[in-house]
């Protein structure tokens, strides 16, 4: 799942996509703002076809915690 | 003239005016109902007992439908949210975030939800939560910005959702309403032009500067530290902007414009106070009742659109 984020991220966030690790936060590290990371939610729900709720939002702030999330949602590796 | 927004609200007119801080308070509000478009509260960061106050204040100067605008980075957005539900208030818009926690409270009573986005993601994701409609604003803007034009934004996001997009941000005449319709809205919003209406309580040292306001005028503070503004330059702007150069820390900027929208607003210190404004401020040139304004500005705007 890492490679396939690390891409999906690199594309909305227009970064590196070697710059990315589980660890990467995508405010502190990518510098994105709130619009980006819509873009990137927009993103994910639609691949993953998945729903996040805006109250889950605020605790994917890091590559490794929106693994997790899309984990126990059910998300096959 | 009749589109999907003044059926949405019940209103006669297309145009929305902004729920500026400090500025939309229940006179203007009432008086924007009153003639025909659609009045907004703006809740800002006012205490919630005195959002209620003004909404029944308002209610007792008309009896057509009115708004609040809630901004959602104020700790009380909780309590507002309830307020507006309790009062039966017809429309909420939403600014500085995201609104989805309160649209099954807000549908359920009927509140019609129309939030602020500046970008295309937004307006799908608001549309997919059931937002009524959406406010598109560019940064021609005054206040807290984003970073597309109102030319670009608008054509973009109408492409992405089915629900009426109202334009915002550098519309101040009939044919900013027209050019606003060409590009697909079905409503505008504006703010500056209805700070200098003669219902509205800002100080007439700030009226005055808006309407001796020329082009070059307009200019945003704050784009260093990802908050921008868009104000009338004065004393305190050359300051920020040079100290923002210096790279002055964000806590000390923040701090030379603690209350300085109240200075400007309410005291009329225009020099050191902040004068917030969109680009339009150079075309606004007239005081005006909110009647006058609305009919001139749907005469022309009817007229360039043959309608």
């Amino acid at each position: 799942m890492l490679e396939e984020m690390k891409e999906m991220i690199a594309e909305q966030l227009n970064c590196e996509e070697s710059s990315i690790t589980e660890t990467t936060s995508f405010k502190d590290d990518l510098g994105a703002d709130s619009l980006d990371l819509f873009e990137l939610v927009m993103a994910l729900e639609e691949k993953y076809e998945v729903e996040i709720p805006s109250e889950e939002l605020a605790e994917l702030t890091t590559v490794g915690a929106v693994m997790e999330y899309l984990k126990n949602k059910g998300v096959e590796a | 003239m009749k589109t999907k927004v003044t059926e949405l609200l019940q209103i006669e007119y297309p145009i929305i005016q902004g729920g500026m801080a400090w500025v939309a308070e229940h006179h203007l509000a009432a008086a924007v109902s009153e003639a025909g478009g659609f009045g907004l509260i703006g809740a800002a960061s006012a205490p919630p007992e005195i959002v209620r106050e003004e909404i029944r204040k308002a209610k007792e100067l008309t009896d057509k439908p009115f708004g609040v605008n809630i901004m959602l980075l104020n700790p009380n957005a909780d309590e507002v949210a309830k307020i507006v539900v309790e009062e039966g208030i017809q429309a909420v818009t939403t600014g500085a975030g995201n609104p989805e926690k309160y649209m099954p409270m807000w549908k359920e009573a009927g509140v019609k939800v129309i939030p602020v986005v500046a970008s295309v993601a937004m307006a799908k994701r608001m549309e997919r939560y059931g937002a009524d409609a959406v406010v598109a604003e560019g940064m021609e803007a005054g206040g807290h910005i984003g970073n597309q034009t109102t030319m670009a934004l608008i054509p973009q996001i109408v492409d992405a959702v089915n629900i009426p997009v109202i334009a915002a941000g550098g519309i101040g005449d009939g044919r900013g309403v027209a050019a606003s319709f060409m590009l697909g809205a079905e409503g505008v919003q504006m703010g500056t032009r209805f700070v200098v209406a003669d219902e509205s309580i800002v100080h007439d040292n700030y009226k005055d500067r808006i309407v001796k306001a020329k082009d070059i005028d307009s200019v945003v503070t704050g784009q260093s530290t990802g908050h921008p503004v868009r104000c009338l330059r004065n004393q305190m702007t050359k300051e920020y902007i040079k100290k923002e150069q210096e790279g002055v820390p964000f806590e000390e900027l923040e701090r030379m414009t603690l209350g300085s929208l109240r200075k400007a607003v309410m005291d009329g210190d225009i020099l050191n106070g902040t004068v917030m404004a969109g680009q339009i401020a150079g075309l606004v040139s007239k005081r005006q009742s909110c009647k006058e304004i609305l009919q001139e500005i749907m005469t022309e705007a009817e007229k360039l659109l043959h309608c």
